[in-house]
């Protein structure tokens, strides 16, 4: 969980925040869990939204300050040879095509389980998980085409 | 699981996210200050309809048992319950009687005799009152 939300806050520190944030509410209002969802579905819907609150709490406080110095997910991605396909997603996707994508590729999560997550339409859910696949795939043919007409 | 999808598995796993140990206590020292909330409001458990169907049996048969014992021990001692007589409730409809003031002929003699004598006693009754009114 502390890895997507690296993908989503703007700084390490934010990351953890939203993680303590989630695990407390998730602690605190466990009487309104319900069973039928799966658990993990359950946090990353209160981690979602933590994140974003932190996010939009950032912004009113001291503006867009996202800068690629404090981005947390370049300091913690391992060097590569290629650009991880994270960085491409989150350039090319809004947030939450991003955040489905997370879910469904990094978590393996059910369509059902990440419509509730993200507390969209089962048919919303596929139709921007193809959506996503074609913008990564057409994002990754022009690095490729453009590497290769460098090269 | 197709390459793109091995890719992002792959370069997901290459995000280097480690719990430390001073965000651990933190996270434990902020989840030991905090009490989980409590629903709002006792929830009133739902019962099974066959719940209610049974209440409702057993309040129609006590209701029966107290009009029974009521009745019994409301009646006379010794008192039978009267005998319904075997006839149609339906009230028949009552002619009305006439009271004719006649008397019943003896008959004493063969039939055709005493027809003879009730004329002869009618046309001696019949003269006399045409005597009587002057004819």
């Amino acid at each position: 969980m502390l890895r997507f939300l690296l993908t989503r806050c703007a700084s390490y520190a934010d990351a953890e925040d939203a993680l303590q944030d989630t695990l407390i509410a998730a602690y605190r209002y466990l009487h309104s869990y319900d069973s039928r969802w799966r658990f993990s579905t359950w946090l990353y819907r209160i981690a979602i939204r933590n994140a974003q609150k932190i996010r939009s709490h950032n912004v009113v406080e001291f503006g867009d300050l996202s800068d690629e110095e404090s981005d947390p997910l370049l300091h913690c991605i391992a060097l590569s040879e290629t650009e991880n396909l994270w960085l491409i997603a989150r350039r090319v996707l809004n947030d939450d095509v991003f955040s489905a994508t997370w879910l469904r590729y990094a978590e393996d999560m059910s369509i059902s389980d990440i419509s509730k997550a993200l507390d969209r339409s089962d048919s919303w859910t596929k139709v921007n998980l193809l959506r996503a696949r074609k913008a990564l795939d057409t994002e990754m043919n022009r690095k490729n085409d453009g590497s290769e007409a460098y090269g | 699981m197709d390459k793109l999808a091995r890719q992002l598995k792959a370069d997901a796993e290459l995000i280097e996210a480690q719990v430390s140990d001073e965000l651990d206590r933190r996270i434990t020292a902020s989840l030991q200050a905090v009490t989980p909330d409590r629903p709002r409001g006792l929830r009133v458990r739902q019962r099974p309809a066959a719940f209610w169907w049974a209440s409702s049996l057993t309040g129609v048969a006590a209701a029966l048992v107290l009009i029974v014992i009521f009745n019994s021990l409301s009646r006379p001692a010794g008192v039978e319950s009267p005998q319904v007589a075997e006839v149609s409730p339906v009230p028949l409809v009552m002619a009305p009687t006439i009271d004719w003031k006649t008397e019943s002929a003896m008959l004493t003699q063969p039939l055709q005799q005493e027809l003879d004598d009730l004329q002869s006693d009618l046309k001696k009754a019949e003269e006399k009152v045409k005597q009587d009114i002057g004819l």
